[in-house]
C-alpha cells in the first residue's frame, strides 16, 4: 500500500454563532489519513461528527485551521475552485430516503454528475457509464428506469454511493451510510463499501455513531466528544487498550448480543452530553467522568501521544 | 400453567386491506407472555412487530387493518371481545405502551407533570392536583427531579424525554409494558442508561414485558425468551439461551451473521441474501425460502409450523428442514 497522505486536516475549527453565544462545533480537530485507508469518526449525536465531514469537502466553510487535500491547501479555495476537486473527493449520506430527487429515474440520478462534471459527452457513453456503475454497486440493471420511491433503503443507498463513484473519486465521506438500514441489508452495503475499497483504491472517512460498524471497517478510529478528537488509535488498539474514560464507557455501552457465559459487566455512564456553546476552560467530559481529579479543571486537555500511534486527550493519563 | 399468563395470543391473523393489495402482515402468531417475564420480538423492518402490538390493545387503524382470526388473552380476558369502555379501562391501566419516537409521542402544549398526571388521574380516580403529586414521584423514580415537572417536552434532551414516557408508561402500574423500539432513537450510552432503568423498574413492579426490537444486542441485556418473527410469522422461539446459544432457524443465523460486531476486521460479513418478500405477495410455503441457503424443494410446498426442538419445552422452531433429523445449520454452536 502506498504510504501517501491524501487529506490532512490540521487544527480545523468550526463554530456556529447562536443567540446564546458561540457554539463550538468542531473545535481544533487534526488528523491525517493514508491513500486506500479508512479512518472510522465515531461519537453521540451532537459531537460535531457530521460537521467535520461537511467541513473537510468544504460544503461547509471552516473557520479555522488548515485542510490539505492532496498536498493542496484547500481551506481557502471558493467554490469555483473547488468545482474540479469535487471530482476527487465525495460524500454518501445517510439518509437514502431524503437524499435524491423523488422526481428522477435511476438513471438520471446516476449520470447527473457524469453530465454536471462534463465528463463524458455522447448519450451512448453515459448510458453505458451509468449501466457500468449499476453493476458495480449491485443494481440490476432492470431498475434504470424506476424511481426511487420504487425501491427500499438498501438499493436506494446503492444509488447514492454509485452517484458518489461516477466521478470516480479517490475519497469518499461516508455519513452514516448504514444507519437507516435493517442488519441484514446494513450487511450487505458494509460489504459492498468494502469491496470498493479493494478494487478502486478509495479513501473512506466513516462517520457513525455505531461501534461496532466502526471496528469492522475502519484502519484508524477517532472518538469525538464535544467538538474535540477525546481518543485517536488505529482500530485493533483502541478496541483492545481503549484509555480516555468515554471511549471505555461508548464501548462498554454497546449491547453486546451474548447471552450467558463470558459476559463482560457494564459500566454505566452518568449524564448526558453538555451544550457546546460557552465552553469552559476545562475537560469537556468532566461532568460525566468517573475518575476526575483536581488536574481536570486546569485547561482543556490535548491529544498526547501515549504508546506509539495511540493519542489521548485526558490529563488524568 | 395456561392461568400465570399475562399475555397468551393465539393464532393471530392481522391484514392491512388497501385497495390495491391485501397486505398479510401478521399471518397466524401463537406467543404467550408469563408474569414477571420478559419477551423479545425480534425481526426487521415489515416483519409485523409494531402490528402485532398494537393488536394487542386493539389498536390496528381500522381501515386499513383488519384483525381477520384469533384471540388475544390479557390475564384471560379476550383483548378483541372486549367493549370500548372497557377497553379503555384495559389501556394504559393493565397494558402500557412505550413508543418508538419519543419526540413525538409527547404533547408538546402540555407540561410533562400533566402529561403523567393524565392517566392517573382518570384510571385512579385522583383530583388533578393529587395525580400532579403522583406524577411527581414517577419522575422522581425515572430520575428526574420533581421541579422538572412544570417543564415542557421541548425542554427535555432525548434520553429524559423517553424516561417520561416511560413514567407515564408505568403511572398506574400496569400488568404488561409493551416497549416499541424504547432506544433505537437515542445514543448509545442514554441507551444504556435507559435500559437499566427499564430493567430495574420492570423488576421493581413485578411487570412482564413484551419488548419489540431489530437489535440483537438489546435483547441479550433485557430479554429472558426470544421470539424471532419473520414476514409475519414466528421462526423460532424460545429462552434467550436457546435461540443465541442454540439457535435453530436458519433466519436466526443470517441475523446474526450480519452483525458487525461478532466478527474481526476484515473478516468478510455474512448477509442474508436478497430482500423480505413484499407482504401482500408471500411465495407458497416457507416465506424465508427464497433467501435461505439451506431451502430445498420441500420448502416451497408447505408453511412449516413451530415444532419443539428435541422434545424442549421452551425451545421452538418452524423450519421444514428439521423433517430430516440429521440436519443442522452450518455454524451452529452446538458443533453437532
Amino acid at each position: 500500500m502506498a504510504n501517501k497522505t491524501i487529506l490532512e486536516v490540521q487544527n480545523l475549527t468550526k463554530f456556529f454563532n447562536t443567540p446564546g453565544g458561540q457554539l463550538h462545533a468542531v473545535d481544533g480537530v487534526s488528523f491525517k489519513i493514508e491513500e486506500g485507508k479508512t479512518l472510522g469518526i465515531v461519537g453521540e449525536s451532537g459531537c460535531g461528527k457530521s460537521t467535520t465531514g461537511r467541513t473537510i469537502l468544504k460544503l461547509l466553510e471552516p473557520t479555522g485551521g488548515k485542510i490539505l487535500f492532496d498536498g493542496q491547501d484547500i481551506t481557502g479555495y471558493s467554490r469555483k475552485q473547488m468545482r474540479p476537486l469535487r471530482q476527487e473527493m465525495q460524500m454518501v449520506f445517510q439518509d437514502p430516503f431524503s437524499s435524491l430527487d423523488p422526481r428522477q429515474t435511476v438513471m438520471q440520478l446516476i449520470s447527473e454528475p457524469i453530465i454536471e462534471h462534463k465528463l463524458l459527452k455522447s448519450k451512448a457513453e453515459i448510458e453505458a457509464r451509468t449501466l457500468e456503475l449499476m453493476e458495480t454497486v449491485g443494481l440490476a440493471e432492470r431498475y434504470v428506469n424506476t424511481y426511487p420511491h420504487e425501491l427500499d433503503g438498501g438499493r436506494r443507498q446503492r444509488i447514492g454511493i454509485a452517484r458518489a463513484l461516477a466521478v470516480r473519486p479517490k475519497l469518499i465521506v461516508c455519513d452514516e451510510p448504514v444507519s437507516a438500514l435493517d442488519v441484514s441489508i446494513q450487511a450487505q452495503i458494509l460489504n459492498l463499501l468494502k469491496k470498493l475499497q479493494k478494487d478502486l483504491g478509495l479513501t473512506y472517512i466513516f462517520i457513525t455513531h455505531d461501534l461496532s460498524v466502526v471496528k469492522y471497517f475502519s484502519d484508524d478510529i477517532a472518538v469525538m466528544y464535544l467538538g474535540q478528537m477525546v481518543e485517536k488509535a488505529p482500530s485493533d488498539i483502541l478496541f483492545q487498550n481503549p484509555i480516555h474514560p468515554y471511549t471505555k464507557a461508548l464501548l462498554s455501552a454497546i449491547p453486546l448480543p451474548i447471552v450467558g457465559g463470558d459476559k463482560p459487566k457494564r459500566q454505566l455512564i452518568k449524564g448526558e452530553i453538555t451544550s457546546p456553546v460557552n465552553l469552559p476552560d476545562e475537560c469537556r467530559f468532566m461532568k460525566r467522568c468517573d475518575c476526575v481529579q483536581e488536574c481536570c479543571k486546569n485547561g482543556n486537555p490535548q491529544l498526547r501521544e501515549v504508546e506509539p500511534n495511540h493519542f489521548v486527550a485526558c490529563s488524568c493519563v | 400453567m395456561a392461568e400465570d399468563l399475562v399475555l397468551d395470543i393465539k393464532n393471530l391473523v392481522v391484514h392491512y386491506e388497501t385497495e390495491d393489495a391485501d397486505v398479510h402482515a401478521v399471518n397466524g402468531i401463537d406467543i404467550s407472555i408469563g408474569k414477571k417475564r420478559t419477551l423479545g420480538l425480534v425481526g426487521e423492518t415489515g416483519a409485523g412487530k409494531t402490528t402485532t402490538a398494537l393488536s394487542i390493545l386493539n389498536l390496528v387503524p381500522n381501515p386499513p387493518g383488519v384483525i381477520k382470526e384469533g384471540e388475544i388473552f390479557l390475564e384471560g380476558k379476550d383483548v378483541l371481545k372486549m367493549s370500548s369502555a372497557d377497553l379503555e379501562k384495559m389501556r394504559g391501566n393493565d397494558v402500557a405502551m412505550i413508543f418508538q419516537d419519543p419526540m413525538t409521542a409527547l404533547n408538546p402544549v402540555m407540561t410533562v407533570g400533566d402529561q403523567i398526571g393524565e392517566s392517573i388521574a382518570i384510571h385512579q380516580n385522583l383530583s388533578k392536583k393529587e395525580a400532579f403529586e403522583k406524577a411527581k414521584e414517577m419522575l422522581k423514580m425515572v430520575g428526574i427531579a420533581e421541579s422538572r415537572a412544570y417543564d415542557y417536552p421541548h425542554q427535555f434532551s432525548g434520553g429524559m424525554k423517553q424516561r417520561v414516557v416511560i413514567a407515564i408508561a408505568l403511572a398506574c402500574s400496569p400488568q404488561l409494558l409493551i416497549a416499541d423500539e424504547p432506544t433505537t432513537a437515542l445514543d448509545v450510552t442514554i441507551q444504556a442508561q435507559v435500559l437499566e432503568l427499564m430493567k430495574m423498574l420492570i423488576q421493581e413492579q413485578e411487570m412482564s414485558m413484551l419488548l419489540i426490537t431489530h437489535d440483537l444486542g438489546v435483547v441479550a441485556e433485557v430479554c429472558e425468551d426470544v421470539a424471532v418473527m419473520y414476514a409475519g410469522r414466528i421462526v423460532e422461539k424460545g429462552t434467550a439461551d436457546d435461540v443465541f446459544n442454540h439457535m435453530r432457524h436458519p433466519y436466526t443465523e443470517g441475523l446474526f451473521d450480519s452483525l458487525p460486531n461478532l466478527k474481526q476486521r476484515g473478516e468478510e460479513l455474512v448477509p442474508i441474501k436478497g430482500l423480505m418478500p413484499d407482504p401482500s405477495d408471500l411465495p407458497p410455503g416457507c416465506a424465508f425460502a427464497p433467501r435461505c441457503p439451506y431451502a430445498t424443494e420441500e420448502c416451497s410446498k408447505a408453511v412449516p409450523q413451530l415444532m419443539p426442538v428435541d422434545g424442549s419445552e421452551t425451545h421452538f422452531v418452524a423450519c421444514s428442514a428439521y423433517n430430516h433429523p440429521e440436519f443442522r445449520l452450518r455454524g451452529n454452536k452446538d458443533g453437532k
